[in-house]
């Protein structure tokens, strides 16, 4: 794949020009693009090496041992492990005899919803809270602040501290529900009876934020001639958000589509901290599945095959968002 | 500056794929150098590197002042580092396979088989003799040394625990439970929970019949297989080629635990803590029985753990684990070895510090500091005369005590019944279970169980 590096025009002689004077310009500035050119290559080359031994070669790394026959008593040979051909595909996709089978369709199934709900939620709300603190009102500045409180605070912690808010017993969550509110009449188990929305909603507490610093950029940069036009024309605040907003926003949504799904998809601290390594059934995630059975059951081979499936998952998300999206991407560019 | 479709197309799979690496990124980055090279004529002046686990409240400080007897009587340098119990499982294979190790490692009991099928672990079958042998240790201790279908001794048991019924006193007798038949066999023990269930506050504070630990504690194998063993249950056939979690007997001793969560007697919340959590709520006067180690009644003589209530801290006390059906009653034994990596520079050096942590005086000392027992016979023994709750301890290790057969699968087969057994009591939890309802859950343990066990090298 050849890539293209902007290069200096080569400027046509001037007709006015003296002949004798005017040849060597182009010949000058011909030798100065190249010299420019391996500057730039060499600028360019220990993010190139770094990229490849740290992420290009592992990755290579994985899909090759993703054929081996990996584990407890192979592990010692590593890339030296018999050669296992696609039986861990096989197995993974097609063996429904084999356990590991219906565990991985039970955590692709899980990080689908999962992912959809912590992506459409987190951009929900993030535009919702920007359209309100897009309004002029006392104390918006400090409200925007506080507003960006969950995104620096590490997943880990987040896990850690919704960990205890939903605890049923103790929790902050149920202490409001039930015993402050009355909104419930009995105490959830959040993290035994709904583990996938006990952990879609720290993602979405977490994400928040962030959504909503990007919409609110945006939406400050949209013009506001196009809404006085629109409500002269008699279009109501909801065909305004519908036909003028939407539109504006959508390469903002765009890219935060794209990357939070594949954050949402490689989530792992959350529900690890949340509900353990082995989050159960309704809430086994890819990468729970991944970590536990490469590194707590020695299945290396499986799990190398189970992150290449995830990874061209996530190429293939790439590819869709692409084609819905490239008339966005054009016109950002 | 505009880009083409391609190269955008191109920096954004190489995010997608850079976000991977780094998601699945390990944590080995400090796995450690290599052993010292020193003359091999001299154990003077040597430095054994030895990996400890977060044993007790100050493990490496602990474990300095332990062994700096030996350094000035040997003249070796011992250099303790610690590895979180979290971390340890994937530090010493990596070790074990990388030969970038330290010299000496603790390790789980159950955790040798797969070590030493790794191939990086000294056999210490010609130097065990020096210590007393199989013969200094009990049998169900001394089999965590040993691998199945494999001859040598890859390991010296350092430290043992077992586990027992703690319980609070005052909550027994407020309830009118005589604590001497309160836990003599799983019938009475239930009927002990279903008194206890009248107590609804102790001190002020509400209190539950009983807690333990889900899906979430690393342990809950342990927990749990009891129940199963009482029952005439096991965790793997005779040969240790398959697994019989599924069988009648497993599945009555698994149901027993789930009806204590359906019954409410289980206090349901507590499926939502890790082990550790639930001992706090039981120490903080949250839980009237609990079912624990000896580092419990050893935390509950220290005054700057603050975790304690000071009425459970008062009333705590100790019963054996109940008899099953057929009168015998069995519990986890556990606890750590020590192993030697293959790839010492200074195995003699090694071995005398493994000698110096096996003799009877050291290993009392450390198990007291660490509120483990000792692994030896005899400092074990000993230990089991302080006062009734370390008997009733010692009554568990040498009675009851129970572990699992040393194969090198045996750590991913557990992680399989963990998987199940976390579900059955989270469903538990949801109401009561049929017998086939938790036995169908089992075969799906044991079907996994099975496909581990089948693992093999071609």
């Amino acid at each position: 794949m050849s890539t293209h590096l902007p290069t200096a025009p080569i400027a046509p002689p001037a007709p006015s020009a003296a002949p004798e004077e005017a040849a060597p310009e182009p010949q000058r500035r011909l030798t100065s693009s190249r010299s420019g050119r391996r500057l730039a290559y060499w600028l360019i080359a220990p993010a190139v090496v770094f990229m490849v031994l740290v992420h290009l070669a592992p990755t290579i790394g994985g899909v090759v041992l993703s054929f081996k026959n990996l584990n407890t008593f192979t592990f010692s040979q590593l890339f030296a492990a018999p050669w296992n051909g696609l039986a861990n595909y096989r197995s993974i996709l097609f063996d429904s005899a084999n356990p590991l089978h219906s565990g991985f369709l039970g955590a692709a199934r899980n990080t689908a919803i999962y992912t959809a709900a912590s992506v459409g939620g987190t951009l929900a709300g993030g535009l919702g809270l920007a359209l309100l603190l897009n309004r002029e009102f006392p104390g918006r500045r400090a409200v925007r602040t506080l507003m960006l409180a969950p995104y620096v605070v590490p997943s880990f912690v987040v896990g850690v501290l919704w960990g205890f808010m939903f605890q049923s017993d103790s929790g902050v969550i149920n202490r409001i529900l039930v015993d402050g509110t009355g909104i419930l009449s009995h105490r959830p188990a959040w993290l035994l009876d709904h583990s996938l929305l006990a952990i879609v909603i720290p993602t979405i507490w977490r994400g928040v934020p962030l959504a909503m610093l990007i919409f609110l950029a945006g939406l400050q940069s949209l013009p506001r001639e196009l809404y006085e036009a629109a409500a002269i024309d008699g279009a109501g605040p909801w065909q305004r958000f519908r036909y003028i907003t939407v539109p504006l926003l959508r390469p903002l949504i765009a890219i935060q589509l794209l990357f939070g799904v594949i954050y949402s998809a490689y989530q792992y601290a959350i529900p690890v901290v949340m509900l353990g390594g082995n989050p159960g059934p309704d809430a086994d995630l890819m990468m729970t599945l991944i970590v536990r059975q490469s590194f707590s059951n020695n299945l290396f081979g499986f799990g190398a095959a189970a992150s290449t499936l995830l990874t061209l998952a996530m190429l293939l998300w790439v590819a869709v968002w692409f084609r819905a999206f490239r008339r966005d991407l054009d016109s950002a560019a | 500056m505009r880009w083409s479709r391609a190269s955008v197309l191109v920096a954004i799979a190489i995010m997608v794929l850079s976000l991977f690496a780094a998601a699945c990124g390990g944590d080995d980055d400090d796995a450690g150098g290599g052993a010292e090279a020193t003359d091999p004529a001299s154990l003077k002046g040597q430095t054994v590197r030895l990996w400890i686990m977060n044993n007790g409240p100050h493990p490496v400080e602990d474990t300095e002042k332990i062994v700096a007897p030996f350094e000035q009587q040997s003249g070796i340098d011992v250099k303790v580092e610690l590895v979180g119990w979290d971390v340890q499982f994937d530090r010493i294979r990596n070790a074990a396979v990388s030969g970038e190790g330290p010299d000496v490692t603790q390790a789980g009991t159950t955790q040798v088989p797969f070590f030493a099928a790794l191939g990086g672990f000294e056999d210490l079958a010609g130097r065990v003799s020096q210590i007393g042998g199989k013969s200094a240790y009990a049998p169900g201790i001394w089999e965590t040394t040993q691998v199945v279908g494999r001859d040598g001794t890859w390991a010296v048991p350092w430290f043992t625990e077992a586990r027992t019924v703690l319980y609070r006193k005052d909550a027994l007798e407020k309830a009118g439970v005589d604590p001497s038949t309160a836990f003599t066999d799983m019938d009475s023990f239930k009927a002990t929970l279903q008194k206890l269930r009248s107590v609804k506050e102790l001190g002020g504070k509400p209190i539950a019949p009983f807690g333990g630990p889900g899906k979430k504690a690393f342990d809950l194998v342990h927990n749990l297989m009891p129940w199963v063993w009482d029952n005439g249950g096991a965790e793997l056939s005779e040969d240790n080629k398959s697994s019989t979690i599924a069988s009648p007997e497993a599945t009555k001793g698994v149901k027993f635990a789930s009806d204590l969560v359906s019954s409410g007697l289980w206090d349901r919340s507590m499926l939502e803590r890790d082990g550790q959590q639930v001992e706090d709520q039981f120490k903080g006067g949250r839980l009237a029985v609990f079912i624990g180690g000896p580092w419990v009644l050893a935390a509950s003589k220290r005054s700057d753990d603050d975790t304690w209530s000071s009425a459970a801290r008062k009333n705590l006390a100790v019963a054996p684990m109940p008899n099953g059906p057929s009168g015998k009653g069995y519990t986890f034994i556990g606890g750590s070895n020590l192993m030697m990596f293959k790839s010492s520079k200074v195995k003699d050096a090694a071995w005398e510090l493994i000698k110096y942590l096996s003799s009877d005086a050291v290993q009392t000392k450390y198990a007291d500091l660490m509120g483990m027992f000792p692994a030896r016979l005899s400092p074990q023994k000993q230990q089991g005369t302080l006062d009734a709750e370390h008997e009733a301890f010692y009554q568990a290790i040498s009675t009851q005590g129970r572990s699992y057969a040393p194969i090198p699968q045996w750590a991913q087969v557990e992680n399989a019944y963990k998987g199940q057994f976390g579900r059955i009591l989270d469903t538990g939890a949801r109401g009561e279970l049929s017998d086939a309802e938790v036995q169908s859950m089992l075969d799906k343990a044991a079907k996994e169980a099975d496909g581990l066990l089948a693992q093999s090298t071609g």
